[in-house]
């Protein structure tokens, strides 16, 4: 599978912004280098978390569109 | 990053949800956010209308609850284990009607008058909802 993740966060079924708080409680919790997955049913998600990913100074390694949802892969930097 | 400072004076759903959101992804991303709850916005956060979730709404917010979206209060509690955002609770409402900080959903940092927190969001972006 393309952008294999350490760990997966499964927020489906999570509005805005329950995606991205999650991924911000694991991003915290995780040292840097980790590459972390959220999954998310929510759109607005899929394109706000890659806003939070680049204002928060961390890398996106990608957006992937699955079956009825999205799996935002993301690198910790910092 | 700056300073954000939101006075949340209204006690409708969809308000609340919107001001929570926005403060605390800026909270997030390296901003300092005060938060000021003061008349309908301060009484959103009494413990009985929480649990009854007897807050003013329109269609929206109807919506919102059927559907189970994160509550302002939940995502305001997530923004303070991760992020840079103090809330405060109006002193003067509170004075007028009664009320302790025990009659409120655990989630102020403390209780204040409006000259502290004008004092706190000196040189910061205001808005009032």
């Amino acid at each position: 599978m393309q952008g294999e993740a350490d760990r997966v966060i499964d927020a489906r079924g999570s509005y805005c912004p329950g995606p991205l708080m999650e991924l911000i409680k694991a991003i915290k919790e995780e040292d840097v280098g980790t590459v972390l997955a959220v999954l998310s049913s929510d759109a607005s998600s899929a394109k706000d978390i890659p806003e939070w990913v680049k204002k928060a100074g961390h890398e996106l390694v990608g957006v992937f569109e699955e079956d009825g949802y999205w799996r935002i892969v993301i690198r910790k930097s910092r | 990053m700056g300073k954000l400072a939101m006075v949340l004076a209204s006690g409708e759903l969809e308000k609340l949800q919107a001001a929570s959101i926005i403060a605390s992804v800026a909270s997030t991303v390296g901003m300092e956010v005060l938060l000021f709850a003061t008349m309908d916005g301060l009484m959103a956060f009494r413990k009985d209308v929480v649990e009854e979730k007897a807050w003013k709404t329109g269609e929206l917010g109807k919506g919102m609850l059927e559907k189970n979206a994160p509550l302002f209060i939940d995502t305001l509690k997530q923004a303070k284990e991760v992020g840079n955002i103090k809330i405060y609770a109006c002193g003067m409402v509170m004075d007028m009607l009664g009320l302790k900080k025990e009659d409120f959903v655990d989630i102020f940092d403390d209780v204040l008058g409006v000259t502290a927190f004008l004092g706190m969001v000196e040189g910061a972006q205001v808005l009032f909802i």
